[in-house]
């Protein structure tokens, strides 16, 4: 008994002993809750990430570098939360995250006090990096390019005239619909009308035969995957016609199902991206994130992107210093990213801004071509 | 489904949908209110688990669902068995999971202050949302459509078999619950119960069991509730239980609580009022409109639209 309680408390001596010290790299997204399938396939990307630059080589010579994860569940509160532990962690020097702009947004404040890089893989809002904080960077297309290149494709291609609004009153809805109203009117079509739905509600269906009432051409819904599966699963029954489209908050598989293949066939959706699977840079990327987890998730390779990002930036800081993390990210130039050569303006949005757009057909998404915006 | 626009419906015919859809949802409602009366007319006690019971229901009829590989809608005989399968699971388990909350968290405390047993409630909610979560995982789970999608259309109102489905099984539900409650001798025990537990006991009625049931048939009622809440939405998530448990408990309070027609008519009206709001005012504004209506009501009439003074207890 004591000979073998005596063999325990050698291994963990001798487990702490080989321990190097540890730097931290934060990553938050909505990991819990209905958002999870976009969270956790964000979460996948950037462990690959990790991985991979661990298997490369010393990110920081005598650190261990680990990933902190923390879940937002889509709520600004909780993204605040997570926010102000990590920036009170002195082993954390830079964070991956979040997902909704409407947790960036609050969150980037905190940081931005902290002096900690956030890279966030897929908050598109614009107006978060108009704050003019130095230590916010994003991998993604924003909003005022994804909203026009949506509405241009509606009026331009799809010939839609009468057209009804939807969004779900968040930071990225909101703003994403009053991006594309704005592009909308400007082309001539007529915005019916402009209504907001409650995140977490299930019953759409007397709005949507309010809308049915008023037969527009189009329907366009700025929000997340569950709140749009319903929505077009509900247009379906209640028999609303016309064309759906919505943004990239739909850009996930769980829609499809959720929504039935059968009502979800022939919706369009635009992307903060282009279709990794035609992006000649990211395909070894995208091969071994499928070998591992499946199928890719919408923003799984933006996650990837961001945080390779940051652990570039740490390493070439060289240091354990949130400041010289900032500093050596502010020297980036041409990054060689899945999406090609990176760079960042001087808000810290990347430069590479393509906007995908898809339909879906028998069940799957199909991307259609690479949108533009004016 | 193609470029064709919608046909342009006539004012009447959608005030006619938007009538159906509210009262689709009211009769859903209703069903959950139930509990919630018949708990606060025996006990006086606000059961905030009782939402988390109807969550549990859906995924217990998830459950069957999952069990027997449905995944198609069915017909004839395949139909029935199916629908037998998820009402005796949910029914069951949910009838159980009544009693046993009943027994184990609320009956210990039948003497202590009224506020224990109401935290106690909130309590066993988190508990039952957090067990759910673990076992069913976090995000939201489809729930196969086995009602075969038949609708008609009338000048484009348009209504569901499914639709047609819910209101009979609440309609039928109710009226069976108000016969039962009215002219059997549980129903009398009950009644008796909720004038004066004390009378009863010396009467040999056995109070404890009485109660014990009102909470396992009110857990049955908003287990069929959470299965049809199921083939009504095809999604299902741990978090459904807090603002339809909610919704229904308003409904409740708006018919009078503690009184059962009442909890239907709440149910039925607060769905209308839903529908109405969303269909004509503003669908931000859905669940504003309902709890204004709730206030104004409450404010003039504070028993409820059917409820009556009740002389306070001793």
């Amino acid at each position: 008994m004591s000979v073998r309680f005596l063999w325990a408390l050698l291994l963990v001596l001798a487990g702490c002993g080989r321990q190097d010290p540890v730097v931290k790299l934060g990553f938050v997204a909505p990991l819990t809750g209905d958002q999870a399938p976009q969270g956790q396939s964000m979460r996948n990307g950037a462990v690959l990430a990790l991985e991979q630059a661990k298997a490369r080589g010393d990110i920081l010579p005598g650190y261990r570098v680990e990933l902190v994860e923390l879940d937002d569940q889509h709520s600004p509160t909780q993204a605040v939360a997570a926010a102000k532990k990590l920036a009170a962690d002195p082993d954390v020097v830079a964070v991956v995250g979040n997902l909704n702009s409407s947790c960036t947004m609050p969150a980037s404040a905190i940081y931005y006090q902290a002096r900690m890089l956030q890279i966030t893989p897929v908050s598109s809002n614009p107006q978060i990096s108009r704050q003019g904080f130095d230590t916010f960077y994003r991998t993604c297309a924003t909003d005022d390019l994804q909203g026009p290149a949506a509405a241009l494709f509606v009026a331009r291609e799809l010939g839609a005239r009468r057209v009804f609004l939807l969004d779900d009153m968040t930071t990225y809805g909101r703003g994403l619909a009053n991006e594309f109203k704005k592009k909308l009117r400007a082309l001539g079509a007529q915005v019916l009308g402009h209504e907001g739905i409650t995140q977490g509600d299930k019953d759409f269906t007397p709005l949507l035969t309010k809308i049915k009432a008023l037969a527009p051409d189009l329907v366009y819904f700025a929000g997340m995957f569950p709140e749009g599966a319903l929505l077009i699963k509900q247009r379906a029954e209640v028999g609303l016609g016309g064309r759906f489209m919505g943004g990239d908050g739909l850009f996930d598989p769980v829609l499809i199902e959720l929504a039935t293949p059968q009502a979800a066939d022939g919706i369009y959706l635009t992307t903060i991206g282009s279709d990794v699977h035609r992006i000649p840079t990211a395909q070894e990327f995208v091969k071994a994130y499928e070998a591992r987890y499946g199928s890719i998730g919408a923003y799984s390779a933006y996650a990837y992107e961001a945080t390779s990002i940051a652990l570039w930036a740490m390493q070439r800081a060289g240091t354990k210093d949130r400041r010289a993390v900032l500093a050596a990210m502010k020297t980036l130039h041409d990054y060689p990213g899945l999406f090609g050569l990176q760079n960042f303006d001087e808000r810290g949005d990347s430069l590479i801004r393509d906007i995908g757009l898809f339909t879906v057909k028998n069940g799957k998404f199909v991307f259609l071509k690479t949108a533009s915006w004016d | 489904m193609g470029l064709t626009s919608s046909i342009l419906m006539s004012p009447f015919h959608l005030l006619l949908q938007q009538l159906a859809n509210g009262f689709t949802i009211g009769a859903i409602y209703a069903l959950i209110a139930l509990g919630y009366t018949m708990v606060y007319g025996v006990i006086q006690l606000i059961n905030f688990a009782h939402g988390e019971v109807f969550m549990v229901g859906a995924y217990l009829a998830l459950t069957a669902l999952l069990i027997l590989g449905v995944a198609q809608p069915l017909t004839g005989v395949a139909l029935a068995g199916v629908l037998t399968a998820c009402v005796a699971l949910a029914v069951g388990g949910c009838g159980m999971l009544g009693w046993g909350i009943e027994r184990l968290a609320y009956r210990p405390l039948r003497r202590a202050p009224r506020l224990t047993a109401l935290i106690t409630a909130i309590g066993v909610s988190f508990f039952l949302q957090n067990a759910v979560m673990l076992l069913y995982g976090a995000t939201d789970r489809r729930f196969p459509a086995f009602i075969p999608a038949r609708r008609w259309e009338w000048g484009g109102t348009s209504l569901t078999l499914l639709q047609v489905v819910i209101w009979l099984t609440s309609g039928v539900l109710m009226v069976a619950l108000q016969m039962l409650v009215t002219s059997t001798k549980l129903g009398k025990a009950m009644r008796a119960t909720a004038q004066d537990p004390n009378a009863c006991r010396l009467l040999g009625i056995p109070v404890d069991r009485i109660i014990a049931l009102t909470f396992a048939l009110g857990s049955g009622f908003a287990a069929v509730g959470g299965m049809l809440f199921g083939l009504y939405y095809n999604t299902v998530n741990f978090h459904d239980g807090y603002l339809t448990g909610l919704k229904a408990f308003t409904a409740a309070v708006l018919g009078g609580i503690g009184n059962i027609p009442g909890a239907m008519v709440g149910g039925l009206v607060l769905g209308i009022l839903e529908g109405l709001g969303a269909g004509y005012l503003s669908s931000q504004w859905k669940n504003v409109f309902a709890f204004v209506v709730l206030v104004g009501l409450l404010v003039f009439k504070p028993t409820g639209l059917l409820g009556e003074r009740v002389a306070d207890r001793a």
